[in-house]
C-alpha cells in the first residue's frame, strides 16, 4: 500500500516537475539609460510633473523593425530619467515634454529637424547616458524665498521667461498657478485645493507683462496647516499638449 | 447469376444515389439568399445595423460607451453641466471596459454596411429600383454614422470602404490598413452622407416615425458632422503626421470655411419640412412655454422630431427615470438623482436675479441673505426652458413638491443673516447654528412654533450618503411624469431617445453661418433669426440686434437648448474649450437652508461641498487608439501623449 503511495507520488512529482520544463530562457534586460532633459540656454535640468503630463523618453527599437511600437518611460520631476530595464538593441531615443520638440515638422508634415538619438546598447550591465538639450517653453525662477505673512498665508516671487526663440512657440501665457502641497511631488496633478491659487488668462487678457515683471502669488486666504508645505509655479502656453513648466520646489519652515 | 446482377445494380443504385448530397450549404445557418431575397430579410439586416449605430443615446456614458444599461457616471455630470455621486472629476471615454469597444464594433458595423452594399446589387431583382435606393442609401448613412462616431474620438482612421477577405495560410499584411488622414476620414463622412441624401426618400418607406433614415435625416447628420469638422480645422492645434505626410490629427485651417459651408447647406435642405415644435406654445403665457418645452421630448408627432431611437419592453430598455428620479421619488430599486445640474449651468439661463458678473443675486445690498417664503420664490421669474430642464427647489414633479433643503438654520435672524462662509471658501459649513439630515431617514426638527420639520428635504441635501440632489438641483429633462413609482426601476423604461431635433439643425446653421460671417453680412443675420427663434420658442428675453450676438452668445445657446442630450460633451470637445472650462475647475452649487427664526428661505451659492476637482487633458481631445487594435495591427499610430 505504502509502496503504492510512493510510486503515485513519484509520478506526481515526475509530471509536475516536466510541465515545467519550458521556461523563458531569455535573459532578463540588465542594461540601463540615466540621463537628464537639459535646458539648453541655462544648462539645467528641465523640472516637469510626475506622471503623464510629464516628461518621458521614448525608445524606438530599430534594430527590430523599421516601424517599432514606441516604447516609453516617464521622466522624474526634476528632469532626469533612470531604466535599468533596457534589452541589447539599436534604438533611436528622444524626450517629450514641455519643451520645443525634438523632431520638428512643418504645417505639411516634412521632418524640418530631428535632434532625436541613436543609441546602440550590446552586452550585459551597462549603463547608456544620454543628455538631451531643449528648449523649453517657459523658464520659471525663484525671486528670494517664500515670505510667511503675518496671517500665516505666504507670498512668494518669481519671474517668468521663455526659453525659445522659435517663432513657433511664442504663443501666450494662458496659465500661472501656484501650487501648494505637503510633498515637493507638486504640481498640477497633486496640490492643495484649499490654498493653491490658479491665474487663467483668456486671449482677450493676455499680456506680456507677465514675462517682464517680477510677479507675486499669495496663497488664498486662511492659514497654512502647520506641517511641511512646499511650493512650486507651474505656467504655460498653449503648445503641444499644453503641458505645464515649472519651478523647482521649494519649502519653508513654519515660523 | 442473373440474380446477383439484379443484386448487384440494386446496391449500386442505393449506395450510388445516397452519396450524392453532401455537399450543400449547412443548413443551420442564414445564407446570403435567405436574408436578401425578401423584405422581412432587409428589415433583419436593418435592425441590426440601426441597433449598432453608434449615438449617444439612454444608454450611454463615456464610462462604460454606447449601449449599457448601467449609467450611475451620466455624461452630463463629465461636462459641467451636473454633478454625479458616482462622477468626481473629468474624464476621457473609457472603452471597451464594460461592453461596447468602439473601435472593433465600429469596423464590425462598418464590415456589415460594405457587405450589404456589395451583396443587395445581386439579388437586386427580388425588389424595386425604390426599394433598392432607399436601402443602400440607409447602408451608407450607417457608415457614415460609424466614420463619424470613429473620426470624433480618434482623429484620422483606416477607412476600409469593401469586405476584407482572409484566406487561411494567406499574408495578413493587406489587412494591416492604415490610418487616413483626419480631413480625408471626414470627407469620407461627407460623401456617405451625401450618397445617403441623394438616394434616400422623402420619407422612409419602411417606416416612417423617425427611427429610419429619409433624405432629410440624412442631411442634418451632415450639417452636424460638417460643424464638428469645420470647428477642428479651426479651433485644433494639436497635430499628428505620418512618415508620409498624412495629417492624423488635426486638419488645415484653410478648410474649416468649406465644412461650414457644407454645414449650412445641409441644414438649409430641412427647412420648411421640419419646424420647431409649438404645438401648445403662446407667446404671452410662460406655463404654456414651459409645458411644450416638456412636451417636445414625449410627443410622438412633433414635427421637430428628426431622427429617433426607440425602445421596446422586453427587449430593448433603459432606465433613465430610475437613474435619475429626484430623491423623494424614488423607485423600488434605487438609485434616484444621478444628474443633479450645477449652479454654473442653471446661471447661463434668463429671469433669474443675477450679480453684475452673472452669478445669482442671494445676498441683499447690505451683504445678507435675501429671505424667502417659499424657494421657488427665488425662480419665479425664470426662464420656462430652465424649469423644463431641471427641476428647481419647489418645483413641482408628478404632483408633487420637489423637497431641496440642506439644512435648518437656527441662529439668530434679526438684523439679517450674514452668510455662513466667506466667499470663495471651499471649507465645510459651521455646523454650530446647522440642524442637518444624515440620510432619508432623518429626524424631524420642532421649530419655534412647534410644529416640526425634517433638516434635510425629502430630496436632499443629506450629510452622510449623496442619493440626493447634491447640488440643490436634480434633472427634469426626459422625465416621463405619466411613469408609475412602481415602475420606475432598470431595464424597464421606454421613452424614445431623440438623436436629432430640428432645433440642432438650426443651431447647427446658427453657428456655422456665424463663423463664416463677417459683421452685418447675411450669415450674420441669418444667425441671429435663428437664435431668436430658439429663445422664444424657449421663453428666453430675445437678443436686441445682431451686433450684441457673439459666437460664445450661439454657444451658450446651444448648450441650454441640448442640455442632459450628451450633446455638450462633443461640443467641448470641438471647440476646444474643454481643459478651459476644466482647468482646476470645482463647479457651483446652490443650497437652500430655512431659518427656523426667520421662518424664512434663503440659499447659500458656494462650490460643490465634496471639492471634486476637473481637470480636462487636452490630449484626451484625441482619445488612445486601443492597444489590441495596434498589436493586430502595427501601421496604427498612436495619438499624441499616450
Amino acid at each position: 500500500m505504502k509502496k503504492r503511495l510512493y510510486y503515485l507520488a513519484f509520478g506526481l512529482a515526475a509530471i509536475v516537475a516536466s510541465s515545467c520544463s519550458k521556461l523563458d530562457n531569455y535573459p532578463a534586460p540588465s542594461n540601463t539609460i540615466t540621463g537628464e532633459t537639459i535646458d539648453a540656454g541655462t544648462g539645467n535640468t528641465v523640472q516637469t510633473e510626475i506622471g503623464s503630463r510629464g516628461t518621458r523618453v521614448k525608445l524606438l527599437e530599430t534594430s527590430y523593425s523599421s516601424n517599432p511600437t514606441p516604447y516609453y518611460f516617464q521622466s522624474m520631476q526634476d528632469g532626469t530619467f533612470n531604466n535599468t530595464k533596457i534589452f541589447a538593441a539599436t534604438y533611436n531615443a528622444s524626450v517629450e515634454g514641455p519643451f520645443v520638440p525634438l523632431v520638428q515638422t512643418d504645417s505639411t508634415g516634412k521632418v524640418t529637424s530631428d535632434q532625436s538619438q541613436n543609441i546602440t546598447i550590446k552586452g550585459t550591465n551597462t549603463t547608456t547616458h544620454l543628455t538631451f538639450k531643449v528648449e523649453p517653453f517657459l523658464r520659471i525662477d525663484w525671486v528670494g524665498q517664500p515670505v510667511f505673512n503675518a496671517d500665516s498665508t505666504v507670498t512668494v516671487k518669481f519671474k517668468i521667461s521663455r526659453g525659445t526663440t522659435n517663432p513657433a512657440y511664442q504663443s501666450l501665457i494662458t496659465d500661472v498657478n501656484l501650487y501648494v502641497s505637503n510633498t515637493k511631488y507638486d504640481g498640477d496633478n497633486n496640490y492643495d485645493i484649499r490654498y493653491s491659487p490658479f491665474n487663467s488668462f483668456s486671449t482677450a487678457h493676455q499680456t506680456d507683462s507677465l514675462l517682464t515683471n517680477t510677479l507675486t502669488l499669495t496663497t488664498k486666504p486662511g492659514a497654512l496647516p502647520q506641517q511641511d508645505v512646499y511650493f512650486r509655479i507651474g505656467a504655460r502656453i498653449n503648445a503641444g499638449l499644453d503641458e505645464y513648466n515649472y519651478s523647482t520646489p521649494v519649502s519653508v519652515k513654519y515660523p | 447469376m442473373k440474380r446477383y446482377i439484379y443484386i448487384i445494380i440494386a446496391i449500386l443504385t442505393v449506395c450510388g444515389s445516397a452519396c450524392r448530397k453532401i455537399s450543400i450549404p449547412p443548413p443551420n445557418i442564414i445564407q446570403d439568399k435567405d436574408v436578401f431575397t425578401s423584405s422581412p430579410g432587409i428589415q433583419a439586416y436593418m435592425a441590426r445595423l440601426y441597433s449598432e449605430l453608434p449615438i449617444e443615446d439612454f444608454r450611454y456614458s463615456p464610462a462604460r460607451g454606447l449601449n449599457f444599461f448601467w449609467i450611475i457616471s451620466p455624461t452630463p455630470a463629465t461636462t459641467g453641466e451636473a454633478l454625479s455621486r458616482d462622477q468626481t472629476s473629468s474624464m476621457q471615454e473609457n472603452f471597451g471596459g464594460w461592453n461596447w469597444d468602439i473601435w472593433h464594433g465600429s469596423y464590425t458595423v462598418i464590415h456589415d454596411c460594405d457587405y450589404f452594399i456589395e451583396t443587395l446589387p445581386k439579388y437586386a431583382s427580388n425588389f424595386n429600383k425604390d426599394q433598392i435606393n432607399q436601402w443602400l442609401g440607409e447602408a451608407y448613412f450607417v457608415r457614415g454614422m460609424t466614420y463619424f462616431a470613429l473620426v470624433k474620438r480618434f482623429g484620422g482612421v483606416p477607412i476600409v470602404n469593401k469586405t476584407l477577405d482572409y484566406t487561411v495560410g494567406g499574408s495578413t499584411e493587406p489587412l494591416k490598413i492604415p490610418r487616413s488622414s483626419e480631413k480625408a476620414v471626414w470627407d469620407q463622412v461627407a460623401s456617405d452622407f451625401d450618397f445617403a441624401i441623394a438616394n434616400l426618400p422623402d420619407v422612409n418607406m419602411d417606416y416612417k416615425d423617425g427611427s429610419r433614415a429619409n433624405k432629410y435625416v440624412a442631411a442634418a447628420f451632415k450639417s452636424r458632422a460638417m460643424l464638428y469638422a469645420g470647428t477642428i480645422a479651426k479651433y485644433n492645434s494639436i497635430t499628428l503626421f505620418d512618415g508620409s505626410q498624412n495629417q492624423l490629427c488635426g486638419i488645415p485651417a484653410s478648410a474649416a470655411a468649406g465644412y461650414f459651408q457644407q454645414a449650412v447647406d445641409a441644414a438649409k435642405t430641412l427647412e420648411g419640412v421640419y419646424s420647431l415644435y409649438l404645438k401648445g406654445w403662446s407667446s404671452t403665457d410662460k406655463a404654456a412655454q414651459y409645458q411644450n418645452f416638456v412636451n417636445l421630448f414625449s410627443d410622438a408627432t412633433s414635427s421637430e422630431t428628426v431622427f429617433v431611437r426607440e425602445y421596446n419592453y422586453p427587449n430593448s430598455v433603459h432606465g433613465y427615470d430610475a437613474y435619475n428620479v429626484p430623491r423623494q421619488l424614488i423607485g423600488p430599486n434605487g438609485y434616484s438623482s444621478e444628474v443633479n445640474p450645477t449652479l454654473n449651468f442653471v446661471e447661463m439661463f434668463d429671469g433669474i436675479p443675477k450679480n453684475a458678473n452673472g452669478t445669482i443675486q442671494n445676498l441683499d445690498a447690505g451683504g445678507h441673505y435675501q429671505l424667502f417664503n417659499n424657494t421657488m420664490d427665488m425662480f419665479a421669474n425664470a426662464e420656462p426652458r430652465l424649469r423644463a430642464s431641471v427641476i428647481l427647489p419647489g418645483d413641482l414633479f408628478k404632483g408633487e413638491s420637489i423637497e431641496i433643503r440642506r439644512a435648518i438654520y437656527t441662529g439668530p435672524s434679526a438684523g439679517g443673516i450674514s452668510p455662513l462662509l466667506p466667499a470663495g471658501s471651499k471649507s465645510q459649513y459651521p455646523t454650530g447654528n446647522l440642524v442637518q439630515g444624515a440620510d432619508a431617514g432623518q429626524q424631524a426638527f420642532t421649530l419655534p412654533n412647534g410644529s416640526k420639520m425634517n433638516p434635510a428635504g425629502a430630496s436632499g441635501i443629506f450629510t452622510g450618503d449623496q442619493t440626493c440632489a447634491i447640488s440643490g438641483f436634480s434633472v427634469r429633462k426626459w422625465l416621463d411624469p405619466n411613469l408609475p413609482t412602481s415602475q420606475v426601476l432598470e431595464n424597464n423604461e421606454t421613452q424614445t431617445w431623440i438623436e436629432m431635433r430640428y432645433a440642432e439643425v438650426l443651431l447647427n446653421r446658427a453657428e456655422a453661418e456665424y463663423e463664416l460671417g463677417t459683421s452685418n453680412s447675411a450669415n450674420i443675420n441669418d444667425a441671429f433669426t435663428i437664435i431668436n427663434q430658439i429663445r422664444s420658442r424657449a421663453g428666453a428675453i430675445p437678443l436686441a440686434s445682431s451686433s450684441a450676438m457673439t459666437i460664445d452668445t450661439i454657444r451658450k445657446e446651444r448648450r441650454k437648448e441640448l442640455a442632459f442630450e450628451n450633446k455638450t460633451y462633443w461640443d467641448l470637445r470641438r471647440w476646444r474649450i474643454f481643459d478651459k472650462e476644466q482647468n482646476g475647475t470645482i463647479y457651483r452649487v446652490l443650497m437652500p437652508f430655512y431659518s427656523s427664526t426667520a421662518g424664512k428661505y434663503f440659499f447659500d451659492a458656494r462650490t460643490d461641498e465634496r471639492n471634486d476637482v476637473y481637470t480636462y487633458d487636452p490630449k484626451w481631445y484625441y482619445e488612445q487608439i486601443p492597444g489590441g487594435a495596434i498589436s493586430k495591427s502595427p501601421n496604427l499610430i498612436q495619438n499624441p501623449g499616450y
